[in-house]
């Protein structure tokens, strides 16, 4: 069976496209070019990662599949949102990161270059 | 960073992710989108059918981002190793649901059933070995000749809109349409139903090119200036003849064939404008053909195409034949006018040939003039049967290998299935269905198939390259291109899976049907050999023995025909005779000069050491060469028409004596026979008998050139010798003298006291010397040449000869199994009998005994199938009729003998088996 994508902590790809569909409703290629650019050019979502990750968090309700948004759209392309339950996922891993973070700055571990 | 839900109708920022709609970037090359595709089609298939799509949007506007070889290389990496990973968990994991939900799909069962069929198949690797072996010969055998035959006669010719093309064809002396005379062709031009009419001819004689790298010779034909546009091609560089080159007189031109261009000229980027020597003569190169063609004949190729304008480059005679209504020498291609069918050419056409036959009517009588479709002519109507009948042959002879082939592996796997039957039933008794039992099989054979039609393809495409070095008797052989393409590999596909199912049917559909609890019992029991499988297998040695006849008498009769062949008196003595092959046509002689040329290069060999005769001629005895229509007095041709077409050939007087051809009659030619007196001729016996009814009554007779005034009379009658071909001496031909009528190119053949091929390089020395301008272009001795004359019947002969080997090992072997099968399963009654009393000789005797029934049987169908495919051969048979009695018996009697030999062996050893120990199994 499937691993439970919702399952914390997040897969880096699951996260990603949790975090690029938060802003509104993207087709794949929107998704990959949104995680690198927020990432800076360090993640880029291979297809077959991009895909499988987006059919296991569809079979887990974490994202749906939509129409295409709006007129300058493209119609030939399928669209995915994120679900409240996708969202509630993404605040836990948030929370969990943030979390993670602060335990580390209180421990005054810093990075070298900060 | 915390959720920000919106609308669905709200665009995402540019700022985080770019808009859907951005433009992929350049669009990859069609090879990485194969690749991309095949990486997707390792996803399994559900999965492939949500994304597959986007995931290849995806791919593409990767890699069209990419810039530069390195970073491409780096995407590939990347996306390669996605690919695996992923793919490999959904794989497994699609798999795990299937098999969790007990469902196999038919896709599964096939894996499933392939991947067992494999596994029995590994587990006898000789037999698999064996059988795909076998099957390479066979398949590879059947690839090659289709490939040659397709070339032949079925491929398409690459014509824009082949339908509206016709040929058009005057007929021969005979009656039967054939080649038209340039001025017929002119008459047919300037008829409205045609919007393209094209001549073209080849040049027969190679055209030498006096290249950077030394002469050398091209295959070349004349075409008109409307030949491209009545074929709708275009070339593929500079430009085709224009209409005025349709004329002597003006430049001569030339276009060379692509594939020339690229092998002769090494892709030369100039050519076009090029001007070369050719013949002696300075011809300027306007432009490279049509990619599509590389020749008018297919499968012959050519070189260069020639514009009439440029005939004189073969001579005088060529380019007087092209205002002479009695010589045929050109094909005539025409493009039908818009709206005009091909009934209505027809009308046309007859009316023209009414109208010639009106205003010309000593050679235009009788002579119809008929137009083809395109599809119904493959290189000339007059050649067409020949083609045919090779081609027919050749594929009937690899179809009966390739049967054989089947019915030996049919056997074989039955064998095998026997010894199956029990596992099988069990199989059958759990609850599988007949056809699944069928299909285990049915797979087996077609992994074997598949095997050997891949094997077979490799064998194909070696045996391919060798065919046009093959001495197949059609002119033109050596120029033949024959194409592997995917009309080939398509054709390999299709058989393999005819084959396949041919061969592995029988043994799928018997065991199929075999009845489950009969089996069990038999399996248990070590007996299984049913009365239908019995019945079954000695069909297949049935097949097989016939089969095998037809292939033996095949080569009984071509290797008699040899025979006859080597043993012909051939009419001449051809012993320490030497020929030299001369062209004086660059030096630009004229008539008279030329005249004394030869002679004087006669009488510098004949002073020669060594040397006891010379002479010229323009063709070697057994050669093919020119034939003009001739009118013969007191003659009329049982066609009906006035004139025959009559073999030819100039010589000077002393070459009957050289070459030993004894005159019957008259005199041979001398110094009676002036430069400027009356033509004086002399024929062989086959003329003086055909026209005149003997050498005697020959002599004073005249002949003359249809349309001719000029009559030669017949001064002697020489002894028949091969004229075109060795098996062909009774033809009539006639002979100029080399006195009147002087040749450009011809042979010197010198006869010696000692080894002939000595004498070779002081002739051509000799004949260099004394002409610069001369060119050698050939040379040998006559018994070589003669004995390149049994070339092809030798092949014909030898290529039968290995398939009937071929054959007669495969029913060999299959008399064999069934025997070896057959005593192994009786091994305790044979042994009852032997402790009985019976002789081994006898069990022996008897077991044979049973077989031959079965072997007369093939045999006996085998002669009915031999008598009617024998007449095939007819017009490949010389001195022996494809009836022959004793031929037929000998082709029985020795399969008779293969059949005893190959029973006797396994009925031996199991006469000599001890009989308590084959008892023991009882």
């Amino acid at each position: 069976m499937a691993p439970d994508p919702s399952a914390l902590p997040l897969r880096p790809a699951v996260l990603h496209i949790l975090l690029a569909l938060s802003t509104g409703d993207l087709h794949g290629l929107g998704i990959a070019d949104a995680a690198e650019a927020v990432s800076e050019g360090t993640v880029e979502l291979g297809p077959g990662t991009l895909y499988r990750s987006l059919s296991e968090m569809s079979d887990a309700g974490l994202v749906q599949m939509v129409a295409a948004p709006g007129p300058e759209a493209d119609p030939r392309r399928k669209y995915y949102r994120i679900t409240p339950s996708g969202q509630a996922v993404l605040a836990d891993e948030v929370a969990r990161l943030e979390r993670l973070v602060g335990a580390v700055r209180s421990r005054n571990v810093r990075p070298e270059t900060a | 960073m915390s959720p920000d839900p919106r609308g669905p109708d709200t665009t995402p920022p540019p700022t985080t992710a770019p808009p859907p709609t951005q433009s992929p970037g350049p669009t990859p090359s069609p090879r990485s989108a194969t690749l991309a595709r095949l990486l997707i089609r390792l996803y399994p298939r559900a999965f492939r059918d949500a994304h597959g799509q986007e995931m290849e949007h995806l791919f593409r506007v990767r890699l069209g981002r990419s810039t530069g070889p390195v970073s491409r290389m780096g995407v590939w990496v990347r996306l390669v190793a996605d690919t695996i990973e992923n793919a490999w968990v959904l794989r497994r994991r699609a798999r795990h649901q299937s098999r969790q939900r007990g469902e196999e799909g038919a896709m599964n069962t096939l894996i499933h059933d392939t991947r067992q069929a494999l596994r029995h198949l590994l587990r006898a690797p000789a037999f698999g070995v064996a059988a795909v072996a076998l099957l390479a010969v066979g398949l590879g055998a059947n690839i090659t000749v289709f490939t040659l035959v397709d070339a032949m006669l079925f491929r398409p010719l690459p014509w824009d809109d082949p339908d509206r093309v016709v040929m058009v064809y005057q007929d021969s002396d005979d009656g039967e349409p054939n080649s038209s005379s340039f001025p017929a062709y002119r008459d047919m031009a300037d008829s409205d139903v045609f919007a393209e009419v094209s001549a073209m001819s080849p040049a027969f004689a190679a055209i030498t090119w006096e290249s950077p790298e030394g002469p050398l010779d091209l295959a070349a034909e004349y075409a008109t200036a409307s030949y491209l546009d009545a074929v709708g091609l275009a070339p593929l560089r500079g430009r085709w003849f224009a209409p005025e080159h349709d004329r002597v007189g003006s430049e001569p031109v030339a276009v060379i064939s692509e594939a020339a261009w690229r092998k002769v000229m090494g892709n030369d980027p100039d050519v076009v404008g090029r001007v070369i020597r050719l013949n002696g003569q300075s011809v300027r190169i306007i432009g490279v053909g049509p990619r599509e063609i590389s020749g008018s004949y297919p499968p012959r190729t050519t070189d260069l195409w020639l514009s009439i304008s440029s005939t004189p480059l073969s001579g005088p005679f060529r380019v007087s034949n092209l205002d002479r209504r009695s010589d045929h020498w050109y094909d005539v291609r025409a493009r039908l006018a818009e709206n005009t069918t091909v009934e209505q050419a027809q009308a046309a056409m007859d009316a023209l040939a009414a109208r010639l036959a009106e205003n010309f009517p000593e050679f235009n009588r009788g002579r119809d003039i008929t137009v083809f479709r395109s599809s119904d002519v493959r290189i000339h109507p007059g050649e067409d049967g020949s083609l045919f009948l090779i081609g027919g042959l050749l594929l009937s002879v690899v179809v009966v290998v390739l049967l054989l082939t089947c019915a030996n592996l049919a056997n074989l796997l039955l064998v095998r299935g026997l010894g199956r039957s029990g596992e099988m039933a069990i199989r059958r008794a759990l609850g599988a269905s007949r056809l699944r039992v069928a299909r285990l099989f049915l797979l087996e054979s077609m992994i074997l198939a598949v095997a050997g039609g891949v094997a077979g393809l490799a064998l194909a495409r070696w045996a391919v390259g060798m065919i046009p070095s093959l001495p197949i008797p059609v002119p033109g052989w050596d120029h033949v291109e024959l194409l592997f393409d995917t009309r080939v590999v398509l054709f390999a596909g299709g058989l393999v899976v005819v084959t396949g199912v041919l061969f592995g049917l029988a043994p799928a559909v018997r065991s199929a049907g075999a009845d489950v609890a009969g089996s069990l019992r038999d399996e248990r029991r070590g007996s299984s050999m049913g009365g239908a499988t019995r019945r079954l297998r000695d069909a297949l040695v049935v097949v097989q023995v016939a089969a095998s006849l037809v292939l033996v008498l095949g080569t009984g009769l071509l290797a008699r025909s040899l025979s006859a062949l080597q043993s012909l008196d051939p009419g001449l003595d051809a012993d320490r005779v030497a020929w030299v092959r001369a062209d004086l046509g660059r030096a630009g002689l004229e008539a008279d000069e030329l005249r004394i040329a030869v002679d004087e290069m006669i009488e510098n060999v004949e002073s020669m050491p060594g040397v006891t005769g010379a002479a010229v001629t323009t063709r070697l005895p057994a050669q093919g060469g020119g034939s003009t229509t001739t009118v013969v007095e007191d003659y009329t041709p049982p066609t009906g028409t006035d004139a025959v077409e009559l073999a030819f050939a100039v010589v000077s007087a002393e070459y009957f004596r050289t070459l030993g051809v004894p005159v019957v009659a008259g005199r041979t030619f001398g110094p009676d026979d002036s430069p400027d007196g009356p033509a004086s001729i002399m024929v062989n016996e086959a003329a003086a008998r055909r026209f005149w009814g003997g050498a005697q009554q020959a002599l004073g007779r005249r002949t003359r050139s249809q349309g001719g005034s000029a009559w030669r009379t017949v001064v002697g009658v020489v002894g028949d010798s091969p004229v075109s071909t060795l098996s062909e001496s009774t033809r009539p031909i006639m002979y100029f003298f080399s006195g009147q009528r002087a040749p450009s190119s011809f042979y010197v053949v010198t006869r010696t006291d000692g080894d002939p091929s000595a004498l070779l390089s002081p002739v051509r020395e000799g004949l260099a010397a004394l002409r610069s301008s001369v060119n050698i272009t050939g040379q040998g001795t006559l018994a070589g040449w003669l004995g390149e004359g049994l070339a092809a019947p030798r092949f014909a002969a030898g290529m039968m000869g290995a398939f009937s080997l071929l054959a007669l090992l495969l029913a060999g072997l299959g008399i064999y199994a069934v025997v070896a099968f057959s005593v192994a399963r009786r091994t305790a009654e044979l042994g009852i009998r032997i402790a009985l009393g019976a002789g081994r000789d006898r069990v022996t005797r008897m077991v044979v005994r049973e077989v031959v029934g079965t072997v007369g049987l093939g045999v006996l169908a085998g002669l009915v199938l031999a008598r009617l495919a024998a007449t095939r051969l007819d017009g490949l048979l010389f001195g022996v009729n494809s009836t022959d009695p004793l031929t037929f018996l000998g082709a029985a009697a020795f399969l008779v003998t293969v059949g005893v030999v190959a029973a006797w062996v396994p009925a031996r050893r199991a006469a000599r088996t001890d009989p308590v120990e084959a008892m023991r199994g009882v």
